[in-house]
């Protein structure tokens, strides 16, 4: 095959005698390079001199660095190509296994993986004559590195070789979970669950559950807890109604859900739901129901916050009565939990069980957790329950929620922590457009004021925005005159920080506010701001300069831009907003082109610009 | 969107730049600070940060609470990398802004920004993995060699000198200090004046100063594991001095700021002398000078920073270097503060930061217009002219807020907030 080509010029080889060199460089970051410009000596030399020359230097040169060796592990997967192609792929398989025995794991998991990749190429044949040898010699080798890596081998060539070859290979296994090392055990364990589900019940049921049963009792608990995932794989493949007929696994289940060990019942805390799924529903209402109440009473705090984050996906597989009488009273029992990561884990998943709850239960029993749970004093407790909301909302609608808890929430609006202001704030126009106008401007415009001078910037920005969403919801006429007053007072506020606010604020509205509006509250403030000490307040002016000069070229009359793309009907622009573009705009611009501040002057000329742009008419983008 | 802004945006992603990029725009930021003094000259208002120490997400929650670049002007206080995972985006990210918002941003020489300090604590490190070659460290340790000693913030309170006579109220003096115009004291506002003078003495004498504002309650230090701001009303010292911003504190070899201009900047940070004790010192309760536990730099007391600020018409010294687990701690009746900006130091120790905003001066005097690096950017000029009707508002607001804030939360870092289980176990 090199023949085929012509052979190369010595000048043009001599790139490639230097990489090869380089290879045997002294120095780790030469030989890292090297092994990573392994497909182009690769492609230089040719698919045979390749599996002829260069494979077996790569067998000899696993004495390297650990560096090395993972970076040579993962080329080799990628290496198909180079050596000719499915039909070579077995020549790679010497060379990785070699690196499959190699004491550093990290070199090992990456020769496993490149040679399982290989495995999805070969034929069955190839597998057969050179895979499933090279599985059971690393299985059956002398020091545990090599076993711990031939774990690793048995569910990808399995599918592909004939039933003789996959009994070989079950037997293999079963000698491995035997193994008298736990790192063994362990790795087998892991690769268990995914060997299970490329037989057919009948195997499974056969061959695989009594060495399921052997790693479950197993006396390191850093094996029992790996053998959760083991069943659920099982109870995933034996059908349901198969399942009672085999009482190892049921009994099983419940050694492992009271285990003494509490990474193993972490395990199956962590992996309830996936449980409860794979069983048949008599386990579940007969078995799983009190090991749930058992884990939400845990001892260990990581076992109960891992029982949290279960409780709305298998509350949703019990019976409504079973929940209600058994499951949600030890579910309230975590609202006062000692630890904070159990409630805040609580906090995150108890609005999922409204839906399942119903209006009327999730008044009766899930409001009055709320409450208390918004007191928290961990704030990322209260700031998952504020999140989620939106949740309850949907389910008892949002009159009730916002009686039952209003005054939470105004509490919260002067929380400590700035991220609960701000979730605070995210809620308010959905809270505002359910309530309306009169109840807004009661109880909480005085709040959403407030926010524009809050020491957060993040938190006046936010204002903002919220402010052009309570605009869309009540309309420009009632932002004239309880919005618009408000900003424009900040633009006299003593520290250009929030004398910037306004800046933001106008620039926010400007798609939400009328012609009238901009004319008559808007300009006078921004002339003013021109004049401004600091340049910051300067540039800003500019900026918001650009975006009031994009929305007049488009705004009619009557209206804004907002109301009248939410009508779907074509507008116009009117003649007045070039008017106010060129006699109270520009003349402004062309001052603060002239400033100081490098900075203003930048920001000036681009609002400019953007007033002499062609074509005036083109959809606005109205972030900022 | 220019290359520069297009970088900007990278590196706020938290991704790094091409080195080809990192080597243009060091060599830009050069041209900019090689016109610097050794200290240079910012004008309130300004927010004055401390150590950022690499801790990208944490710098980004900064940039949340006090504001986005260029809208709020910040001057940060050296040590912009080791420890933290992120040195290289950080220290990158202040860089790119510098250069692109020269006037909006100042950045002095930490300790940390050393060739010898990064080799060890991280830096070289971290720029070797990412880059595969030690190139782009080397371009930044040129960059550190030409980063200011230090900062003046002009304009926070009043930023001139108090009046040579009795008679006269204020000047008002442009930039090359020329009196430009004489307040004299009015028979009929003198009154009034000397009530606003009392007010402004009384909340600058006043341990406890009242603050203006959301109402959240006075004190020297905000409260530990809050996002409340703390407010001081000034410092016994000159109430109309300026303020100094260095990394470190003080040096036996200095006794005024024109000595530090003097120096020599553009070297590695030495092992002794001047410029490495202003990178280096750390106050301390005692009396004069000590010898410094870190081996580098000085102890100094109470009165080493009173005669200083004295001579030099200082109000204030900002500085950092120092872990405070509030954030921020003033020291020496509030004539000293150390500004700490990493929260959760090292990801472990458990702090809160701050940063430290001082205003513009209420009265719209004394607004100098920079001129970081560019000589023809400004003319100068003052802007403000006082007028008698706003000398007589009541806006007195605190001298200074401290912004207090917490490490950004995990789900905004951009890593998975859970180790897979299996790692944690196995």
């Amino acid at each position: 095959m090199a023949e085929a080509n012509s052979p190369p010029k010595p000048d043009e080889l001599y790139p490639i005698a230097v990489l090869i060199d380089e290879l045997k460089h002294d120095d780790v970051l030469l030989r890292l390079n090297a092994i990573h410009r392994l497909p182009t000596i690769a492609l230089a030399l040719g698919d045979e001199r390749t599996r002829e020359e260069l494979i077996p230097f790569l067998d000899e040169s696993v004495e390297d660095e650990d560096e090395v060796l993972v970076a040579l592990s993962e080329e080799l997967g990628k290496f198909i190509e180079y050596v000719g192609g499915p039909e070579w792929g077995h020549v790679l398989l010497s060379p990785l296994e070699n690196l499959a025995a190699i004491e550093e794991p990290v070199v090992r998991d990456k020769a496993v993986e490149s040679l399982n990749k290989i495995c999805a190429e070969l034929s069955p044949e190839q597998v057969e004559q050179y895979f499933i040898p090279l599985t059971l010699r690393l299985s059956k080798a002398d020091w545990f590195t090599s076993k711990v890596s031939g774990c690793g081998l048995y569910t990808a060539p399995y599918a592909k070789v004939s039933p003789g070859s996959q009994e070989q290979l079950r037997g293999a296994f079963n000698l491995l979970v035997r193994d008298e090392t736990p790192m063994v055990r362990r790795q087998a364990a892991t690769n268990m669950a995914k060997f299970v589900k490329e037989m057919p019940a009948a195997i499974v049921v056969q061959e695989m559950i009594p060495m399921f049963e052997h790693l479950a009792g197993d006396d390191q608990d850093s094996v029992r807890l790996l053998t959760v995932e083991i069943l659920i794989s099982i109870a995933e493949v034996v059908p349901k109604e198969q399942q009672s007929s085999h009482g190892v696994l049921l009994r099983s289940l419940r050694q492992l859900i009271e285990d003494k060990s509490w990474r193993v019942r972490y395990m199956i805390a962590d992996r309830f739901e996936k449980i409860a799924k794979a069983v048949d529903e008599e386990v579940v209402s007969r078995d799983l129901v009190p090991a749930f109440v058992k884990l939400l009473k845990d001892n260990e705090a990581e076992v109960r916050t891992a029982i949290a984050g279960q409780i709305p996906g298998f509350c949703a597989l019990v019976d409504r009565n079973t929940l209600l009488n058994d499951i949600m009273n030890h579910i309230e029992d975590l609202v006062s939990d000692s630890s904070q990561h159990v409630r805040a884990a609580l906090g995150t998943q108890i609005s999922g069980l409204a839906p399942i709850l119903g209006k009327q239960e999730t008044i009766n029993n899930l409001l009055p957790m709320f409450l208390q749970m918004l007191k928290d004093e961990f704030p990322e407790v209260r700031l998952h329950i504020i999140s989620k909301l939106e949740l309850i909302n949907q389910v008892i609608g949002i009159d009730l929620l916002s009686q039952s808890l209003l005054p939470a929430i105004v509490q919260l609006a002067e929380d400590k922590q700035w991220r609960v202001r701000l979730a605070i704030i995210e809620y308010i126009p959905l809270l505002a457009s359910q309530l309306g106008v009169k109840f807004f401007d009661d109880k909480l415009s005085q709040l959403c004021m407030g926010w524009l001078g809050d020491t957060v910037f993040s938190i006046r920005e936010a204002a903002t925005t919220n402010l052009k969403k309570l605009t869309e919801v009540f309309g420009v006429d009632w932002a004239s005159e309880a919005i618009i007053p408000k900003v424009m007072a900040m633009g006299g506020h003593p520290n250009y920080l929030y004398r910037m606010t306004t800046c933001f604020a106008i620039t926010t509205l400007a798609s939400v506010v009328s012609m009238d509006v901009i004319a008559k509250s808007i300009l006078p403030m921004l002339e003013k701001l021109t004049a401004d000490d600091i340049p910051n307040i300067r540039f800003n002016v500019s900026k918001t300069y650009g975006e009031l000069i994009k929305v007049l070229r488009r705004l009619p009359d009557q209206g804004t831009i907002y109301t009248l793309e939410q009508a779907g009907a074509p507008f116009s622009p009117s003649p007045r907003g070039q008017q106010l573009i060129e006699e109270r705009i520009m003349p402004c611009l062309e001052k603060l082109q002239k400033d100081d501040d490098v900075d203003v002057r930048f920001f000036a000329t681009t609002a400019a610009a953007e007033a002499t742009a062609p074509g005036g008419g083109e959809p606005m983008n109205t972030s900022p | 969107m220019s290359d520069l802004d297009k970088a900007i945006e990278t590196l706020r992603n938290c991704r790094p730049i091409p080195e080809a990029q990192v080597r243009e725009i060091c060599h830009k930021a050069r041209e900019l600070l090689i016109e610097d003094g050794n200290v240079v000259t910012v004008s309130a208002p300004v927010t004055i940060c401390g150590d950022i120490h690499g801790q990208f997400h944490d710098l980004m929650e900064l940039f949340r609470v006090g504001g986005q670049v260029p809208d709020t002007n910040y001057l940060f206080m050296g040590d912009f990398v080791d420890r933290g995972f992120y040195s290289l985006e950080s220290f990158l990210l202040l860089l790119c802004l510098k250069v692109r918002y020269p006037d909006r941003m100042t950045l002095i020489r930490g300790n940390h920004e050393s060739r010898q300090i990064t080799t060890v604590y991280g830096f070289y490190d971290e720029c070797l993995r990412k880059y595969g070659s030690a190139n782009v460290w080397r371009y930044c340790c040129d960059i550190f060699d030409y980063l200011a000693l230090g900062a003046i913030v002009l304009g926070a309170s009043y930023t001139l000198p108090p009046p040579a006579s009795p008679d006269i109220e204020l000047e008002v003096r442009n930039a090359n200090n020329s009196i430009m115009s004489n307040f004299q004291r009015h028979p009929n506002s003198i009154n009034k004046i000397k009530e606003q003078d009392q007010s402004r003495q009384d909340e600058m004498m006043a341990t406890n100063g009242a603050g203006e504002g959301s109402g959240s309650s006075p004190g020297k230090t905000g409260p530990p594991g809050s996002g409340a701001s703390g407010y001081s009303s000034g410092s016994v010292g000159n109430p109309a001095g300026a303020v100094l911003c260095v990394h470190g504190g003080l040096s036996p070899l200095i006794d005024t700021v024109d000595k530090i201009r003097l120096l020599d900047r553009k070297q590695e940070v030495p092992h002794e002398g001047a410029m490495c004790d202003l990178l280096w010192s750390d106050p301390d309760e005692i009396d004069g000078w000590g010898l410094s536990p870190r081996g580098a730099g000085f102890l100094f007391g109470a009165d080493i920073v009173k005669v200083f600020n004295h001579r030099n018409d200082l109000s204030l010294i900002a500085r950092a270097h120092q872990l405070v687990m509030e954030g921020f701690k003033e020291m020496f009746d509030a004539s000293i503060v150390t500004v700490w900006s990493a929260p959760n130091y090292c990801y472990r120790c458990g702090n809160v930061a701050a940063i430290l905003e001082l205003f513009e001066d209420n009265s719209g005097l004394g607004i100098l217009s920079r001129s970081n690096g560019d000589a023809n950017r400004s003319d100068g000029g003052p802007r403000g002219v006082l007028m008698e009707n706003e000398l007589a508002a009541p806006h007195l607001g605190p001298a200074r807020r401290y912004r207090v804030f917490q490490a950004a939360p995990q789900d905004s870092r951009g890593m998975p907030a859970k180790k897979p289980v299996a790692d944690y176990f196995l």
